[in-house]
């Protein structure tokens, strides 16, 4: 039982461990700026209100004198559920093909382990580097900013976090399905990064264009909304269960593809 | 029964024939050559063998397990051990952390008598091996679960001479030990040297299915005689010479005639010298490759070389 998941965490450990440092290190960084941008004295709010609409949408903004709103902006409307969405439907996208592609995969299918569950094991070691980097970026965001004076609800910072690990599983889920559909693995990853960031787009865009509503709801960026965890505390739990049930459709999906193709 | 058995296996790929209604069976206990050029469709067949190609028409069973049956074919695995023709390892592990993973999922008894055998750098990350030494790799994870059917695909492509004879006597020790080995190859005189039996396969079709002493007697004999006299031209007087090559000292043929007749014929002439020969198995591949057979001998040499 789960012996390819420990295969595949055990050896991506220090890759891990070096972007969680990695991406804690950049936001750090941007949280660290907060006190100057407060400090200048620039009715940061009053800029944003000029915005249009759909930038507004867009960057998550609401507003951004607060640690709130320039967190739900600066770091995890752009960086979680853009930059970490695209990251993860890459990294997953890999996950399959390359092995395919570079003569991995029928040696991996010579062992006693079937298709599907290869798949899903794979898969589910994704979640480390998932939960690493809320659980590691989340703390550094939380300590920088204790130390720079400002205190953050500690529960809402958890729930922007925990309600992320959904929202990167679905973008996750994404890149697999073109994983096992996909015989190389570039392809697959371009493709699937494609595909996460136009979904990001639709939502932007239909979400402030009469009309074109509806469409928001195929974009997973639609069922997380940091913005809405952190400055309004609302928890949307009915969107978690879709991004959950989504992941689990993909998943299944990548199961059928995977089983039912040559290698 | 058998440990592998197709029947009129056919695998297309679009308008592509790889394979094309071969039947043959593996029985228990054998070293079964699968011979062929690079193209014939061996690594197809193999492909399909271990369920990762599913067959377009026809039947594949491997230890009793049909592989269109993956619940089945999953268990039986825990029988097979495989090594793939191109070795495709994680560069960023080290060996003994494959052989971890492979071990939690089909066991490894035979791994410490099998690593002091074959001696990769296990404590090193596969990135730094040579090729030679991810062969070695690949044959402890093909055997350390002391498997009952092991398939390799073209296993000594990459072995030096040396290990290329250490791996034929590791063969032969399996053997003695009753494990069921079918290796694909392209060359023939390591085929020989390990194998029971050897079936030959041309553009996805088998084209002849023998044990190899069989096949080396089809092929007759290699004649080389020494003499002064100008006998090329009789010697093809003689019943069952053919291949006739004249030498500067002599003539060289291959006979798969009577030897009273051979010898009553060469009584006839001056003769310093006779060796007579096993004919390289090069010429019994010929022989079963016909007119093409300068084409398949270079198909089966050229790759590798």
């Amino acid at each position: 039982m789960l012996e390819t998941f420990y295969y595949e965490t055990d050896r991506n450990v220090r890759g891990t461990l070096v972007f969680v440092a990695l991406v804690s290190v950049y936001t750090a960084f941007i949280v660290a700026l907060f006190p100057s941008i407060e400090a200048a004295g620039v009715d940061i709010d009053q800029v944003v209100e000029a915005y249009p609409e759909a930038v507004r949408q867009a960057m998550g903004v609401q507003s951004m004198s607060t640690i709130e709103g320039f967190l739900a902006t600066q770091i995890y409307t752009f960086i979680w559920v853009l930059l970490m969405g695209l990251y993860f439907a890459y990294r997953s996208a890999g996950l399959v093909a390359d092995d395919v592609e570079r003569d991995r995969m029928d040696l991996l299918l010579s062992l006693p382990i079937s298709r599907s569950r290869l798949v899903l094991e794979k898969f589910a070691s994704v979640l480390v580097p998932i939960v690493a980097l809320n659980v590691g970026v989340g703390a550094v965001i939380y300590a920088v900013g204790f130390a720079i004076g400002e205190s953050i609800d500690l529960l809402d910072m958890t729930m922007v976090h925990l309600l992320s690990i959904p929202y990167l599983l679905a973008c996750a889920g994404i890149g697999l399905v073109l994983s096992t559909a996909v015989d190389r693995a570039d392809v697959a990853q371009r493709v699937a990064i494609g595909i996460v960031f136009a979904l990001y787009l639709v939502e932007t865009i239909a979400a402030s264009t009469d009309g074109f509503e509806p469409l928001q709801y195929v974009s997973p960026t639609h069922y997380y909304d940091p913005t809405a965890i952190l400055l309004e505390e609302s928890y949307a739990y009915g969107d978690t269960l879709v991004l959950l049930a989504v992941t689990a459709l993909l998943v299944v999906a990548a199961q059928f593809v995977f089983q039912r193709r040559d290698i | 029964m058998a440990s592998i058995e197709v029947t009129d296996l056919t695998k297309e790929y679009g308008d592509l024939v790889a394979v094309d209604s071969l039947s043959f069976s593996v029985e228990e206990g054998e070293v079964f050559g699968y011979l062929g050029p690079n193209g014939a469709g061996k690594t197809t067949t193999i492909r399909t063998i271990l369920g990762l190609l599913a067959p377009t028409s026809g039947t594949v069973s491997v230890l009793g397990t049909d592989v269109r049956d993956e619940d089945a074919l999953v268990e039986t695995k825990r029988r097979i051990g495989y090594l793939p023709a191109t070795l495709g390892f994680d560069e960023d592990v080290t060996g003994n952390r494959v052989l971890d993973y492979h071990a939690s999922l089909k066991g490894d008894p035979r791994r410490s008598e099998l690593v002091d055998t074959f001696t990769p750098p296990l404590d090193r990350p596969i990135r730094e091996y040579s090729t030679g030494n991810e062969q070695m790799l690949g044959l402890i994870q093909a055997f350390m679960h002391d498997p009952d059917l092991v398939i390799m695909d073209e296993p000594t492509s990459g072995l030096d001479p040396l290990k290329q004879e250490q791996f034929n006597e590791f063969v032969d020790a399996e053997r003695e030990r009753g494990t069921t080995i079918f290796f694909s190859s392209h060359v023939l005189s390591e085929v020989r040297r390990v194998c029971d039996r050897v079936a030959i396969l041309r553009d996805g079709q088998l084209v002849a299915l023998e044990d190899v002493e069989s096949l080396l007697e089809k092929g007759g004999k290699r004649v080389r005689v020494r003499t002064p006299d100008d006998v090329a031209t009789a010697v093809e007087g003689l019943d069952g010479a053919v291949d006739v090559v004249e030498l500067e000292d002599g003539v060289q043929f291959t006979y798969v005639g009577e030897y009273n007749a051979l010898l009553e014929h060469l009584t006839n002439y001056d003769v310093f010298d006779i060796d007579i020969s096993e004919p390289p198995l090069e010429d019994v591949f010929m022989h079963y490759y016909g007119a093409d057979a300068t084409t398949a001998v270079r198909d089966a040499e050229g790759i590798d070389a």
